[in-house]
């Protein structure tokens, strides 16, 4: 399924903001984190980005790396950086993997527009403002752990509730 | 001697099936959209959505859907290409193909076109679509290789081929729920609201002889499709399989 979401939100945002993607095109470019059992292949091809799992996929790049480092990425720290500190292996072409990593760091989709469509408006911008808040804290994954902590202990001083009355 | 082919569970002549195909199709064409929610509980609508959205298709794609019979697909399509873009619907079968026409009238979608065709022999020329799909249809086709073969063919490189179609589930509770439902309640639901107990005792024989996940994967990459995975949906009763032209 995450594999399926980034896909989502890749297509998205080149579509919407007519991002020109030639530069990638025909490169398939692998990333798998070394602390996960998880991997993403992206296969850039006709204009988009299709994500997969497919380990037997032959990748004109090979990315490995650890999750607070993928996450580091995605944050916009420097793949220049990271590659002097040891934190990326790169097999291949680096400016490849810059072009991509480029990419993800723009990706700034607006969640509550594409959840307003299924979920209705209310819901969508509760969820919305839980993800930008998620995606500025420096650990995500203790963010989430203390969302859900406080959501379970007292709702009403979860973000997702803050001034609803709950 | 002569070369033969399953019909569900019959072995009959390969020119044979093509047209015992075309009797199953004009006879349930006006109740098929009604009976496939019926005997999916509405699920069906839920596969296609999941189909679309892994499609990646956005404005002005050329879309092809073949054995596109009553338009779900095509009208889903149509939004995501917007006017610049073209969506082709298509079917073998003239009954179903007219039942696409008058829904997509009805739903007041326009700038759809119509092309009755067989998947064996495509009339359209190479690498000229963005996306091929066939949901529900390629099980009842006589050649499957062939028809893999025509959709790679006509697809741009990078293009996407979608399959969505009946497959195997591994759990063997659900397997038993599921061969029960087939066997004992489709065709006699058939029987009532289409008037049909054959033809939806051939749709529960025709998901049995239909290759499981894996023997398509290799039969899509076999076409000459550079990528290939699948994804499972409802416990692997029904698999959606999206193939790259790279």
């Amino acid at each position: 399924m995450q594999h399926f979401l980034l896909e989502q939100a890749l297509n998205y945002f080149i579509h919407h903001n007519k991002v020109d993607l030639s530069a990638l095109n025909g490169k398939t470019l692998f990333f798998a984190l070394e602390d996960l059992p998880l991997s993403f292949n992206f296969i850039c091809t006709n204009d988009r980005i299709f994500v997969t799992a497919e380990e037997d996929l032959s990748a004109d790049v090979d990315v490995k790396l650890r999750t607070p480092v993928f996450l580091a990425l995605l944050q916009g720290e420097s793949l220049t950086d990271l590659l002097r500190q040891d934190k990326i292996k790169i097999h291949g072409d680096v400016k490849t993997v810059q072009l991509l990593v480029d990419l993800l760091q723009k990706i700034d989709i607006d969640l509550e527009e594409m959840l307003a469509k299924h979920t209705g408006d209310i819901v969508a911008h509760q969820l919305g403002k839980f993800a930008k808040n998620l995606k500025k804290s420096k650990n995500p994954i203790d963010s989430i752990k203390d969302e859900l902590t406080t959501l379970l202990i007292t709702p009403s001083a979860s973000s997702l509730f803050k001034n609803k009355g709950v | 001697m002569e070369k033969t082919t399953h019909f569900g569970f019959k072995d009959v002549a390969t020119e044979e099936k093509q047209r015992l195909v075309r009797g199953v199709f004009d006879s349930v064409a006006s109740k098929y959209d009604l009976m496939n929610d019926v005997l999916s509980f509405g699920a069906h609508r839920l596969w296609k959505r999941y189909t679309i959205a892994s499609s990646n298709v956005k404005t002005g794609d050329k879309v092809l859907d073949i054995a596109g019979g009553t338009g779900d697909l095509a009208m889903a399509f149509r939004k995501k290409v917007g006017d610049i873009g073209q969506v082709v619907l298509s079917d073998i079968n003239a009954a179903m193909l007219n039942e696409g026409r008058s829904n997509l009238t009805n739903n007041g979608v326009l700038g759809v076109d119509f092309v009755q065709l067989n998947a064996e022999q495509i009339p359209f020329s190479d690498n000229s679509f963005d996306c091929v799909s066939i949901a529900f249809g390629l099980r009842n086709v006589t050649d499957k290789a062939k028809a893999l073969a025509e959709m790679y063919r006509i697809l741009k490189p990078g293009g996407c081929l979608l399959i969505l179609e009946f497959s195997k589930t591994d759990s063997e509770l659900l397997k038993k729920f599921y061969d029960f439902y087939s066997f004992n309640v489709m065709p006699k639901l058939g029987g009532i609201i289409a008037d049909d107990e054959d033809s939806y005792q051939y749709l529960a024989e025709s998901i049995r002889k239909h290759p499981d996940q894996e023997s398509l994967k290799t039969m899509v990459l076999e076409a000459g499709f550079g990528f290939c995975e699948y994804h499972n949906l409802s416990g692997g009763i029904v698999a959606l399989h999206k193939g790259i032209k790279t």
